[in-house]
């Protein structure tokens, strides 16, 4: 597109801000219970306020209400949107988007707000405008416009009830995701990223998923090295053995991993170099207490244990 | 009726913490949910338009996710608070076979209104965040 | 023995691309930019340079890079290895080829993408480091993944072992920000921040918190070294190389040395200071301004500590004293740094400290700048350089 194209887009696009999309339709059923019911069920919502007609009648609303988060739910098209919806102007902002290569979509935000709560009896009405759509702009997804639609919702008194702003990027997609499943098109759990085992480091991690930390001991002068390597700095020997930790130690620093969350990990794992009773250093995770809790010179005793499908670490705890 | 109880504004503190609930994402509540809030787009309910826009399964539609999401909230504050807002942004999606967990802090408290923000993550153990942002809600005062 | 090449490598041009969160263009693209930049800066022609220098993490072959500036022949190409302690390391290389006669004029380049590319941020979990496959192996597996988790475990004891605290961070990364307001091509451009700004900021790894980590940026930086012979006759006042020394202390790890007797120090830039010094035949009193290295604020505190601007454990007070500010005693990272400007994995650094040995930088500082250092990133074998104008 050149800039004489990229101007004709872009005044076409903007001129449907302010467009409506819905004009003022009121929901084809009034709000009502069996809806309410199937709703609370399904989100796992026992709250009394919307189910209870005793409890609420002796509450301080003094009736049951709708769950808000129903609002926009009332007067939405039904059935027939399987089938196509019918054209309208976002339908239509779409259909341009799409046809000048934006067809990347992605619901980046929503927003409710609710003013009154409504009841079993009321009637919600919808409508709903393009609000605004931004300047071009180059997002991770692509390059792209976002365009926010603002929907506001009234009862039968003409009152509003809520409002809704929802915002679209259409962008033109970059590349394909990568693929999310696995051949059989299940989910794979993510577990923690795995220790490469090579010549030098594979059997501490074998001695791992037995259940045991070992410490490296140079067979010659008897010095102890973590991590493992294959010659003796002191005195150049390659022979060696281990022994086993008792795995008591002492935190010599800590950290905790807040940002960014690596699927496959605990949320905000601690961890921390400890000072093995044996002498060598280790690096491993502190559970079992709050990040607040652990300090410099703390005693811990560790475990190995299963942190997940496939991962078996030394953890340490308080002592 | 005193069964359910509802937190006070005095009961509560800028940094508590809502205790994490963890929500299984099965093919029910992804399709049920998309139902109940009479969402009929085909990539709620059905895998294979789903899979057409790169996803492997069906995906959960935003306003069930509202909808977990506000529980989340009124289950630690009780019955009688006013739900005043839900501002979300949106992440990955959620997808059978996934487990989201719904966790939030309380980031702001006013006194006089009874108005508490809170800072809520809704986060799956395959792709991470699907939702984040603030709930508000209005606490009503000490009787 | 300390190596004899003081005052005989001199840089004669420099050039910053434009930097940003999405350049747009390729990594290619980006290093063409910063040689022909430095080449004009230096008033030489393409066809002048017959070495590079950069970094093994650097994506560009230097071949390409030849043909895309139109170079010609090249009689030079040496890297650097670990990272950010590549910086000066890729001027330690030119340094060598051009004192001995390898090379006559050498770009010494950095060049990435890397917000819109691949983020250091995002940690060693997607591979890029695969020599490094097995060190990393006894960090992953616990979460301890990224640059910002490690310098944090070090962070946390050097806070612990001398009681310095968040003010002291904090005025680091708050004269950065002061500088980088000043500043067109910084990130931070007419953005200055306050301390409750800075406090509210999230926290990335206890005790870092978003303002004590760098930028992550696309860019390029490069900078012309040449003999003093022909440094003379060119467009720009010389900036000699007095002094570079890169080094790697004993029980050395990339970003993880946790198994020394006392982790919370940096003995391998203090071997880099002390061979530099020498080399250059000067004393910390002797440097008027500084480039430090700033990935993370509290790196900027262990670096001060070990190039002598103060005792061991005294850098808190020392920056709290207002030394890195424009009349202290050593205006400090005077582009913003890596902080506030952006993060060219510390080129951008030398074209700094090379400015203020010229008289150009942005924030100048009133007094003479005769001795400008300017270092590596540390936590990894690092090194340093000290520049003086040409006599």
């Amino acid at each position: 597109m050149n800039a004489d194209e990229l101007q004709a887009f872009e005044d076409e696009i903007y001129a449907f801000v302010g467009q409506e999309v819905y004009p003022p339709t009121p929901a084809p059923d009034d709000v009502n219970m069996p809806m309410i019911r199937q709703w609370a069920e399904i989100m796992g919502d026992t709250n009394p306020a919307y189910l209870d007609a005793d409890w609420a009648a002796n509450s301080s609303r003094g009736r049951t209400i709708a769950p808000p988060a129903m609002m926009y739910a009332w007067g939405q098209e039904g059935f027939q949107v399987t089938k196509g919806r019918s054209p309208n102007a976002q339908s239509n902002l779409v259909a341009l988007f799409n046809k000048h290569g934006y067809t990347g979509v992605l619901g980046t935000n929503v927003k409710q707000e609710y003013f009154k709560e409504v009841s079993p009896g009321d009637n919600v009405t919808i409508q709903m405008v393009i609000d605004n759509i931004s300047e071009r702009k180059t997002t991770s997804r692509g390059t792209g416009y976002f365009f926010e639609t603002l929907s506001t919702f009234t009862d039968q008194h003409g009152d509003v009830i809520g409002t809704q702003r929802f915002k679209v990027l259409k962008f033109i997609p970059q590349e394909q995701p990568a693929a999310a499943a696995s051949a059989d098109g299940g989910l794979e759990v993510p577990t923690r990223i795995a220790s490469v085992r090579g010549p030098d480091n594979g059997w501490w991690w074998d001695a791992v998923d037995e259940g045991k930390v070992l410490i490296q001991r140079c067979k010659s002068c008897q010095t102890l090295r973590h991590p493992p390597r294959p010659m003796c700095g002191e005195c150049q020997s390659m022979e060696w053995d281990s022994i086993e930790s008792t795995l008591k130690g002492e935190v010599l620093s800590y950290t905790c991993v807040r940002y960014p969350h690596v699927p496959g990990y605990p949320k905000d794992p601690i961890c921390a170099v400890i000072k093995l009773a044996e002498g060598t250093n280790l690096v491993a995770n502190v559970v079992g207490c709050e990040y607040e809790d652990v300090s410099i010179g703390m005693q811990v005793t560790g475990k190995v244990e299963q942190v997940d499908e496939k991962t078996t670490l030394p953890q340490f705890y308080p002592a | 009726m005193s069964e359910y109880k509802t937190r006070s504004p005095e009961d509560v503190s800028v940094g508590d913490k809502l205790d994490p609930v963890a929500i299984d994402i099965t093919t029910g509540l992804v399709v049920c949910g998309a139902l109940a809030t009479r969402d009929f787009e085909p990539v709620h309910h059905d895998k294979a338009e789903a899979q057409a826009t790169g996803l492997p399964d069906v995906f959960m539609n935003i306003l069930t996710s509202q909808g977990l999401m506000t529980r989340f909230a009124t289950d630690w504050s009780g019955p009688e608070a006013v739900v005043k807002s839900i501002d979300l942004q949106l992440g990955a999606p959620n997808v059978p076979g996934m487990v989201m967990t719904m966790s939030g802090e309380v980031t702001g408290v006013d006194s006089e209104s009874g108005v508490v923000d809170i800072k809520v993550l809704g986060e799956n153990n395959i792709w991470g965040m699907h939702m984040q942002g603030t709930v508000q809600l209005a606490l009503p005062k000490e009787a | 023995m300390v190596a004899n090449v003081k005052d005989k490598a001199v840089i004669v041009g420099v050039h910053n691309t434009q930097f940003s969160k999405n350049s747009g263009v390729s990594e290619l693209n980006l290093a063409a930019q910063a040689v022909k930049g430095a080449i004009d800066d230096a008033g030489l022609k393409p066809t002048d340079i017959d070495g590079f220098a950069t970094f093994t993490m650097d994506a560009n072959d230097e071949i390409e890079v030849a043909r895309a500036v139109g170079t010609g022949d090249m009689t030079f190409w040496g890297r650097s290895h670990y990272g950010g302690g590549a910086a000066t390391g890729s001027l330690h290389q030119a340094v060598m080829a051009v004192s001995t006669g390898m090379a006559e004029c050498v770009a010494v380049f950095r060049a990435l993408n890397g917000r819109s590319g691949h983020r250091f941020s995002a940690g060693v979990s997607e591979g890029v480091m695969t020599a490094d496959i097995i060190h990393w192996g006894w960090y992953m597996p616990y979460g301890l993944l990224t640059p910002a988790s490690w310098v944090a475990m070090f962070t946390q004891r050097w806070m612990h072992n001398t009681g310095v605290t968040k003010d002291a961070l904090f005025e680091v990364a708050h004269q950065t920000r002061q500088y980088a307001v000043n500043n067109p091509n910084a990130f931070f451009h007419e953005r200055p921040f306050d301390r409750a700004e800075y406090d509210a900021a999230r926290m990335i790894c206890d005790p870092l918190q978003l303002f004590d980590c760098c930028q992550e940026s696309d860019g390029a930086s490069c900078v012309i070294v040449t003999t003093p012979e022909r440094a003379r006759d060119l467009k720009q006042p010389g900036v000699a190389v007095r002094g570079v020394a890169q080094a790697a202390a004993a029980d050395q790890e990339q970003m993880t040395s946790f198994y020394r007797d006392e982790f919370a120090a940096i003995p391998e830039m203090e071997i880099a200071a002390r061979n530099c010094y020498e080399m250059a035949d000067l004393t910390p009193d002797d440097i008027d301004a500084a480039v430090i290295y700033d990935a993370f604020s509290p790196i900027v505190l262990w670096q001060i500590e070990a190039w002598n601007f103060c005792g061991a454990g005294e850098s808190g007070d020392f920056v709290l004293d207002g030394a890195l500010r424009p009349d202290g005693r050593l205006p400090c990272n005077t582009h913003g740094g890596q902080l506030s400007e952006a993060y060219i994995h510390g080129v951008n650094g030398i074209v700094e400290a090379t400015k203020l040995v010229r008289g150009t930088s942005l924030n100048q500082p009133e007094k003479a700048v005769n001795h400008a250092l300017v270092t590596s990133g540390v936590g990894i074998p690092t090194g340093g350089a000290l520049l003086g104008k040409l006599d």
